[in-house]
């Protein structure tokens, strides 16, 4: 046998991790268009129209309390959306069996599948905060200043890790394309529409209030709000620890999910 | 190429290995040794249990018990080493929707840790005939480029250890002839070669040393030439002018009426066994000569094991 250069530290992992980002780039039409028509509509209905009705305390402008909520779901989304997809079409096609196959280890791919899919949840939330600020400038003549640009990307990191490891695990567990499609709207969509991105849990009824308290979604969407506006309707003392906590475990079921699952074709 | 060294680790080693999935017994306790530079040919019919040991050895499935080592190591315990030994052509294509071959390659060589692939890919699509096809996604390939691509990914990394899931399985007679070719320049080079197939034909050609394995168990196993001339069998259709109503013969596969049919050594002549079962050229009106496939051998050890 001859004797081949080899490093099995960076080398598969980086691979893995282009071989996922240049898929996302192969579809970048969609990945990008979608965000910016949805963001445009939302904005349009509920900031801009709908927005000159509803007043909140403190004097801020629905727009600006919207804003960092869109951003925050287009980010999660598309973070559940890339592994997802990413480990549903090569069940499909058959080259999931090639990682089992092949040295990469669970850390390795966890990691590769989380980055790429973190990185199109930033895009896609980056998209969708210029569009936002357009919709801003538009209507206020102004942009909106971000407060704390460091804790918003904090926020928008953990809250894409711990979606993107969701979707590792609902992908593996999915046997075709309808239970992946019902998690995404059944449970996640919920979870996210009741974390507040379109109004604050202090509206609620005390009932469904203390049940929102439970969710971690409510955390990670008001800590990007805190980044953006400065202001969050949740204690911001525990926004840090429940979104640390949220993705830890996330990622963690997730790399069980890869150890155990099963990596054979549809 | 065959290294005889026995204080070398086995290229392969399956150590009485069980599957089970539910109450399907695919593989009941399976073992052998493949020495580095060997080409072993696994022979067997649908079913027997091939691709469900190449899916132990990659990892794809769990043995319900017993153990398989790759060069010495353990591809479920010590992935590293065991898997980068390792090349693997699956039964089916994969498709890899959204890239094109050299893509498919790139990446592939760095999941295997490949810093600098290149000029390996360009040898291999080179060597394959697939070069000029780089740029193609694996949809708008043939059958044929499809194999090739699939046996081109698989060795990109220099693994000691290919195994080849039936490599020619709805493979035309002139690419069959090529791959066959490829294989052989691969073994003359050193690497150890584990081959599924159905066809006695392709393991005659290639193989060492063959085993064949049925319904989960390895029925014989030995070298090549040696296990050909025990069980190669041509297929012998006597078709009467009358119908009879029974006909004895060890041979005898099956036959009803006027149609017989029988399996015979390659050696025998057709006369010696027109003697034999009491018919004379007069009573005939056709006799059909083929080759007989392994699917035919098997035929007649299964209708043996019904009757003993
Ligand atoms: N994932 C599975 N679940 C349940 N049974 C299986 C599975 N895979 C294979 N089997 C069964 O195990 C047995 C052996 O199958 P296997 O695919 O290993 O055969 P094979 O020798 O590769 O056949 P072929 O020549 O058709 O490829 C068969 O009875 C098959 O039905
Ligand atoms: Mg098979």
């Amino acid at each position: 046998m001859k004797a081949i250069s080899r490093d099995l530290t960076w080398t598969p992992f980086l691979s893995l991790l282009r071989r996922e980002v240049a898929r996302f780039m192969k579809v970048i039409a969609q990945t990008v268009v979608t965000p910016i028509v949805n963001s445009t509509l939302y904005m349009m209905i509920f900031g801009v129209s709908l927005g000159q009705q509803i007043h909140l305390e403190g004097d801020i402008p629905y727009l600006a309390f919207l804003i960092p909520g869109l951003v925050m779901m287009a980010c999660l989304n598309n973070a559940f959306q890339n592994s997802s997809s990413s480990i549903i079409s090569s069940k499909f096609s058959g080259d999931l069996e090639d990682l089992r196959a092949s040295p990469l280890s669970l850390n390795q791919i966890i990691w590769a599948l989380n980055i790429a899919a973190l990185m199109r949840g930033l895009m896609v939330g980056a998209i969708t905060f210029l569009v936002g600020q357009a919709a801003y400038l538009f209507t206020f003549h102004e942009l909106l200043p971000v407060a704390h640009p460091f804790i918003l990307f904090v926020y928008l990191i953990l809250g894409a890790l711990a979606f993107a490891s969701i979707g590792i695990c609902v992908a593996f567990w999915a046997k075709n394309f309808d239970q992946m499609s019902a998690v995404g709207g059944f449970v996640l969509l919920p979870l996210i529409y009741l974390g507040g991105v379109f109004f604050s849990v202090d509206h609620l009824p005390p009932f469904w209030k203390t049940v929102s308290m439970y969710n971690p979604l409510l955390y990670m969407i008001n800590g990007v709000r805190f980044g953006i506006l400065g202001t969050s309707d949740v204690p911001t003392a525990w926004a840090l620890p429940v979104s640390i906590a949220a993705t830890i475990v996330t990622m963690a079921f997730a790399r069980r999910v890869i150890g155990r699952g099963n990596f054979q074709r549809w | 190429m065959i290294q005889n060294d026995p204080t070398a680790p086995s290229a392969l080693s399956i150590d009485n290995v069980i599957k089970s999935y539910g109450t399907t017994e695919a593989l009941k306790g399976v073992t052998f040794d493949i020495r580095p530079g060997e080409v072993f040919g696994l022979l067997g019919p649908n079913g027997a249990g091939k691709t469900s040991l190449i899916s132990i050895i990659v990892t794809l499935e769990q043995a319900t018990s017993g153990r398989v080592k790759v060069f010495g190591s353990d591809p479920a315990l010590q992935p590293r080493q065991a898997k980068t030994n390792v090349g693997w052509v699956p039964q089916e294509i994969i498709n890899h929707g959204y890239f094109n071959v050299e893509e498919i390659m790139e990446f592939h060589a760095g999941y295997y840790g490949v810093r600098d692939p290149k000029p390996r890919i360009k040898f291999l699509l080179d060597g394959l005939g697939l070069w000029e096809h780089r740029a193609k996604k694996v949809k708008q390939l043939s059958g044929g480029m499809k194999r090739r691509l699939m046996i081109a990914k698989a060795l990109v990394h220099s693994p000691g250890l290919l195994l080849l899931d039936e490599p020619t399985a709805g493979v035309d007679v002139e690419l069959r002839t090529r791959l066959w070719d490829f294989v052989s320049l691969l073994r003359s080079e050193g690497l150890t070669i584990l081959l599924t197939t159905h066809y006695l034909e392709e393991a005659e050609r290639l193989c060492d040393r063959v085993a064949i394995i049925h319904k989960g168990t390895l029925r014989e196993m030995g070298p090549t030439r040696q296990l050909v001339e025990k069980f190669s069998r041509k297929k012998i259709i006597i078709k009467l002018q009358s119908p009879v109503s029974t006909m004895q013969h060890a041979d005898l596969v099956s036959g009803a009426g006027t149609d017989w049919t029988f399996l015979v050594g390659m050696d025998k002549p057709l006369g010696a066994l027109l003697r034999e079962v009491n018919v004379s050229s007069d009573q005939l009106s056709d006799v059909q000569v083929a080759e007989g496939t392994l699917e035919d051998v098997f035929l007649k050890f299964t209708s043996n094991e019904v009757k003993a």
